[in-house]
């Protein structure tokens, strides 16, 4: 395993920070939208190619390290997600809001790995803005050469949705 | 008429504050970023009794915005609460510096920000 001169590997994803991302998912979903959330599985193989109809797309990036986060959906479950944040039916969700919703749910997930990874490494780390794919049935692809990454996928009411993590340690 | 005044980029976070600021009896004000936020309480000065405020925001961001607010004999009275992903506790201390009346890190629950906002008003609701 390679490691930089903090000691953090830079060949794989620090278990804390997966753990991070996990536990702010969870705690988004429940808190927020009051929608129980189960990690199925961590998936960390380049042949895994999972396909969403909205994603949620944040660059993170510090002194010593940088990384992206991205969430997607299908479009039944972020009408779901986003209709529970709003207290209303997922069918009255319209487009833009979903947008919002899907956005604004990346942007709190990402706030809480760079508020753990700002903590650890006494430095700020800052979050770009969010963006959003909205497609059927697209994937996400743009990684960085050479950077580690995690596929989490999550379950809530009988829908899957993923998050990507992206990081590397310079 | 009394306002709470809700600041975030995002049209879902000043909707869902929009619910809580309802369910306390008070009037609805949104704004998208500082510069809005500014012109808003320019806008009605004597009505708003309270700033809800995010950090990260285009053109102005919320800390700017509350110092600008602080700086002002105006509007240094008008009490803020910074609801922010920043939960960092270096940039809590920085948002309490600058004047912030309380704090409120994303996620959070509904009756936990209406308990927030409450507090802030506290002296307000002692005088109805």
């Amino acid at each position: 395993m390679m490691m930089n001169a903090a000691g953090q590997s830079t060949n794989a994803i620090d278990a804390k920070l997966v753990n991070t991302l996990m536990k702010a998912v969870m705690e988004v979903c429940g808190t927020m939208a009051g929608t129980q959330v189960t990690l199925k599985e961590v998936v960390p193989s380049l042949d895994y190619k999972p396909t969403g109809d909205i994603s949620g797309v944040i660059g993170i990036s510090g002194d010593y390290g940088e990384g992206m986060l991205t969430l997607s959906f299908t479009e039944p479950m972020a009408a779901l997600l986003v209709g529970r944040l709003l207290g209303m039916p997922p069918e009255e969700i319209c487009s833009e809001d979903m947008c919002d919703g899907i956005g604004e749910l990346v942007n709190i997930v990402s706030g809480r790995a760079k508020t753990s990874l700002s903590e650890d490494s006494g430095t700020l780390y800052r979050l770009s803005l969010p963006s959003i794919i909205k497609g059927p049935g697209h994937e996400i692809t743009g990684r960085p050469k050479n950077c580690p990454f995690l596929f989490l996928v999550f379950e809530a009411e009988g829908h899957s949705f993923v998050l990507q993590v992206t990081f590397r340690y310079f | 008429m009394t306002y709470i005044l809700t600041v975030d980029d995002s049209r879902i976070m000043r909707k869902i504050m929009s619910g809580a600021i309802e369910a306390l009896g008070f009037q609805v004000l949104e704004a998208g970023d500082g510069v809005e936020c500014l012109a808003q309480v320019e806008a009605h000065i004597e009505e708003v009794c309270l700033v809800l405020m995010d950090w990260n925001m285009p053109n102005m961001d919320g800390l700017t915005a509350l110092k600008r607010l602080k700086a002002s004999e105006m509007t240094n009275t008008i009490p803020v609460m910074m609801v922010t992903t920043e939960g960092e506790r270096g940039k809590m201390v920085e948002a309490i510096r600058a004047g912030a009346a309380n704090y409120l890190a994303k996620p959070f629950a509904e009756e936990d920000l209406m308990t927030k906002m409450v507090e802030c008003l506290q002296d307000r609701l002692n005088l109805v």
